[in-house]
């Protein structure tokens, strides 16, 4: 079988309305995909910046995956969240992106959107907080379903991938 | 000679400069944090740098130029080592206090690479505690800090992310091809040069 070292870390997040935010992200494959070793979803730290420009996490990602086959090539998928002084948390954002095909280091950016909901609730939430999420979490890697949703934009998450790849020129996979 | 199937990792490298707004007189600890596979070979696993000022300047910046050299080998990408940074000074009360700590990876790919390391504190939780840790000179921090390379239990902790540590690295790779393993894009690792590159018209031999 051919294997995929993913190795890197969720940097941090950058463009969010607030600061003390925190993330939590997970891993999505197809069928023929196997983690060998590594944690599949975690949480990291919250982190309330002393100069109010990016959020760090500095969350270590080392994933061993297996596969028989590329179709269902891994996700990486978030929820950022924001947690207020009182200890609240509130959604801030969902996102994925892909695992880079490539070998080397890659530098990503995930962009992040949330619910934005009915014009009632846009008032209730500005003066609240709060807001709503989703209720079926698979709709932030998967393309169905979306069409009735609206969205806004939220800010960014940067990632470091490093990835390497094994055996793949053996099976004539071209990365 | 035998088929083994173990590859090296060599880092040198140098912990430069960091930034921080606040503070003066600053040390730096580094120690590598590496799986279960891993084994260093040759250099130092944990060291402690010189305690150093910031620059007279308008850059501010505390410069450590702090060599790094080690070899690791393994079996296993898993696992792969990272370098956890943690600076420390004195405090008003002139006692050890820490000022941050940062991880990063060692790059993954043979070249020169620089990585700019955010750094944080762990935080009080609660008010009282913040201002009894300062009067008392004893703020929070990590019993181990390799729990800063560790992805489990993170979720608990709330930091506060003050200041930047530059650290370059130099990293060659050895036998990592032979295993198998591609760290570098097809076209970048076996580049396709063409047959009469370098070769004078009328001289291509028929290997």
């Amino acid at each position: 079988m051919a294997e995929i070292h993913v190795i890197g870390q969720i940097v941090g997040a950058t463009g969010f309305p607030e600061h003390s935010l925190f993330c939590k992200w997970g891993i999505h494959t197809g069928g023929a995909w196997k983690i060998l070793a590594g944690l599949r979803e975690g949480q990291t730290q919250v982190d309330n910046p002393q100069n109010h420009q990016a959020a760090y996490f500095s969350h270590p990602i080392d994933i061993h995956f297996a596969t028989k086959g590329l179709q269902g090539w891994p996700k990486l998928h978030f929820q950022v969240w924001h947690q207020d002084s009182f200890g609240r948390n509130e959604l801030y954002g969902y996102g994925f992106c892909h695992v880079p095909t490539s070998p080397g280091i890659h530098n990503i950016e995930c962009p992040t959107w949330r619910p934005c909901g009915t014009f009632r609730e846009q008032v209730s939430q500005s003066f609240l907080g709060g807001g709503p999420q989703l209720k079926n979490p698979d709709m932030i890697y998967s393309g169905a379903d979306r069409y009735q949703l609206r969205t806004i934009a939220m800010g960014k998450i940067h990632l470091q991938l490093g990835i390497i790849l094994r055996n793949f020129d053996k099976y004539g996979i071209e990365c | 000679m035998a088929t083994s199937s173990v590859f090296l990792v060599n880092v040198a490298g140098q912990i430069e400069t960091g930034e921080f707004q606040e503070f003066d007189d600053l040390y730096c600890k580094y120690c590598f944090v590496y799986g279960p596979d891993w084994l260093i070979t040759s250099g130092l696993e944990e060291s402690i740098s010189q305690i150093t000022k910031k620059s007279e300047d308008e850059r501010q910046l505390f410069c450590w130029n702090f060599p790094l050299d080690v070899t690791f080998k393994s079996t296993n990408p898993y696992g792969w080592p990272q370098l956890v940074i943690h600076v420390y000074g004195l405090d008003v009360f002139g006692v050890d206090t820490v000022r941050g700590y940062g991880v990063t990876h060692v790059p993954i790919t043979p070249g020169r690479h620089k990585r700019v390391i955010p750094l944080f504190v762990p935080e009080s939780s609660s008010t009282l505690q913040k201002l009894t840790s300062w009067f008392l000179s004893n703020r929070p921090e990590f019993v181990d800090p390799r729990v800063v390379a560790q992805g489990e239990g993170r979720d608990v902790t709330r930091v506060r992310s003050q200041g930047f540590v530059t650290v370059s690295f130099n990293v060659v790779m050895k036998d990592m091809k032979k295993l198998g393993y591609d760290v570098l894009p097809s076209d970048m690792s076996t580049v396709n040069v063409p047959e009469n590159v370098g070769v004078q018209q009328g001289q291509v031999s028929e290997a």
